[in-house]
């Protein structure tokens, strides 16, 4: 990913009121840890499996610090009984930051990826978890300002989902 | 040593902490004896310590008591490498070891009957206090401790395998007003929103 995109996810992220990352590090979208990393204004954690970042972010979603997940897409298949039970049962708002490998947009597309990318969004429409997917740049501010808006409404998670020119 | 009268020894000595709960008989139990609002039962397997080290992080002046089980921390292990890490000195963690899986209709051994040893596990994850106690007087101690010193404790308390929890009362409450009553008493003791969706 161009380093430009990655501060635009990371900028939009701040500007949205998220102070909060846990992450299980990823190939697609690893140039925006660093930025988290350098923002003394993001509380990161890194975890050992995404069912844990799940669980901590919605401990400090709960606690006042509007949360983020940031995950490969493997991670909603890892985390997806504390997404239901968490996220959805008892209600918790959070982000979920997904690099959405496997997709018809995939630059990096193989046999090891198609087929949980070919999955992904049907999990996630079996968990009723709101996404939106992001191919590009155009209009990025605004759509990550929406699904933020969208996360606080109804106080459940809400996934974006990175492909296309994030992907290279 | 039972849970029950673990918890009976515990609750008292609760004021502002935050606890967060698990599942199954302990969520039952914990809530027949606390009401605080300060409770955040989760009801969940394999999520409190997450959610208990979430909470420890970002309201470091609290004290937060994860309420765990043998097999729901099983079930999470992956929680220790983090929590060694992060070496949250606000966070104290009692996991409840009945040594087995003990639904309404079922009694089935964990892990923790055989060779698993939570607490050893705990201390090769880097958390330096982790114990195991297995009589009250031994619990009482080490929980009066933990309460009192701002460093992470890791308290694995063998208890006898009871039922007394499924002569108790389930809660009427559900999750989603369990939840709101937790984060009005956050909101109104840190003084802060913290649901910023206009409602």
């Amino acid at each position: 990913m161009e380093a430009e995109l990655a501060a635009r996810i990371v900028g939009s992220l701040k500007a949205g009121g998220i102070s909060f990352v846990s992450y299980l590090p990823e190939t697609r979208l690893s140039e925006i840890v660093p930025l988290f990393r350098e923002d003394p204004s993001f509380m990161v954690v890194p975890v050992a499996n995404e069912s844990e970042a799940v669980s901590i972010s919605a401990g400090a979603s709960l606690g006042g610090r509007p949360a983020a997940v940031y995950m490969e897409g493997s991670g909603v298949y890892v985390g997806s009984f504390n997404l239901l039970c968490l996220g959805k049962r008892l209600g918790v708002p959070m982000l979920l930051i997904v690099a959405y490998y496997g997709s018809l947009l995939d630059n990096r597309n193989s046999f090891l990826y198609a087929m949980p990318g070919i999955h992904l969004i049907p999990i996630l429409k079996s968990l009723d978890i709101q996404y939106e997917v992001f191919q590009n740049g155009d209009s990025l501010e605004t759509r990550i300002k929406g699904c933020v808006k969208m996360m606080h409404a109804i106080k459940q998670p809400v996934a974006l989902l990175f492909t296309g020119e994030f992907t290279i | 040593m039972n849970r029950y009268e673990c918890f009976e020894f515990l609750v008292p000595l609760m004021n502002d902490q935050l606890v967060v709960g698990s599942l199954s008989g302990q969520r039952v139990e914990w809530g027949h004896l606390s009401n605080h609002p300060g409770n955040l039962l989760v009801a969940t397997m394999g999520a409190a310590l997450g959610m208990g080290i979430g909470l420890a992080l970002v309201l470091p002046h609290r004290k937060v008591i994860v309420l765990e089980s043998d097999g729901s921390l099983l079930l999470s292990l992956y929680n220790l490498p983090t929590l060694g890490n992060l070496s949250l000195p606000n966070l104290t963690v009692f996991v409840f070891d009945n040594e087995v899986y003990s639904g309404t209709r079922i009694s089935e051994p964990s892990a923790t009957a055989g060779n698993t040893d939570l607490a050893a596990v705990a201390r090769g994850c880097g958390i330096e206090r982790a114990t195991t106690v297995r009589d009250l007087e031994s619990y009482k101690r080490e929980a009066a401790k933990a309460l009192n010193e701002k460093v992470l404790s890791f308290i694995v308390c063998k208890v006898e395998k009871t039922t007394g929890h499924r002569q108790i009362q389930r809660p009427t409450e559900d999750l989603w007003e369990h939840k709101y009553r937790f984060v009005r008493y956050l909101e109104k003791t840190e003084g802060k929103q913290i649901f910023l969706g206009r409602g």
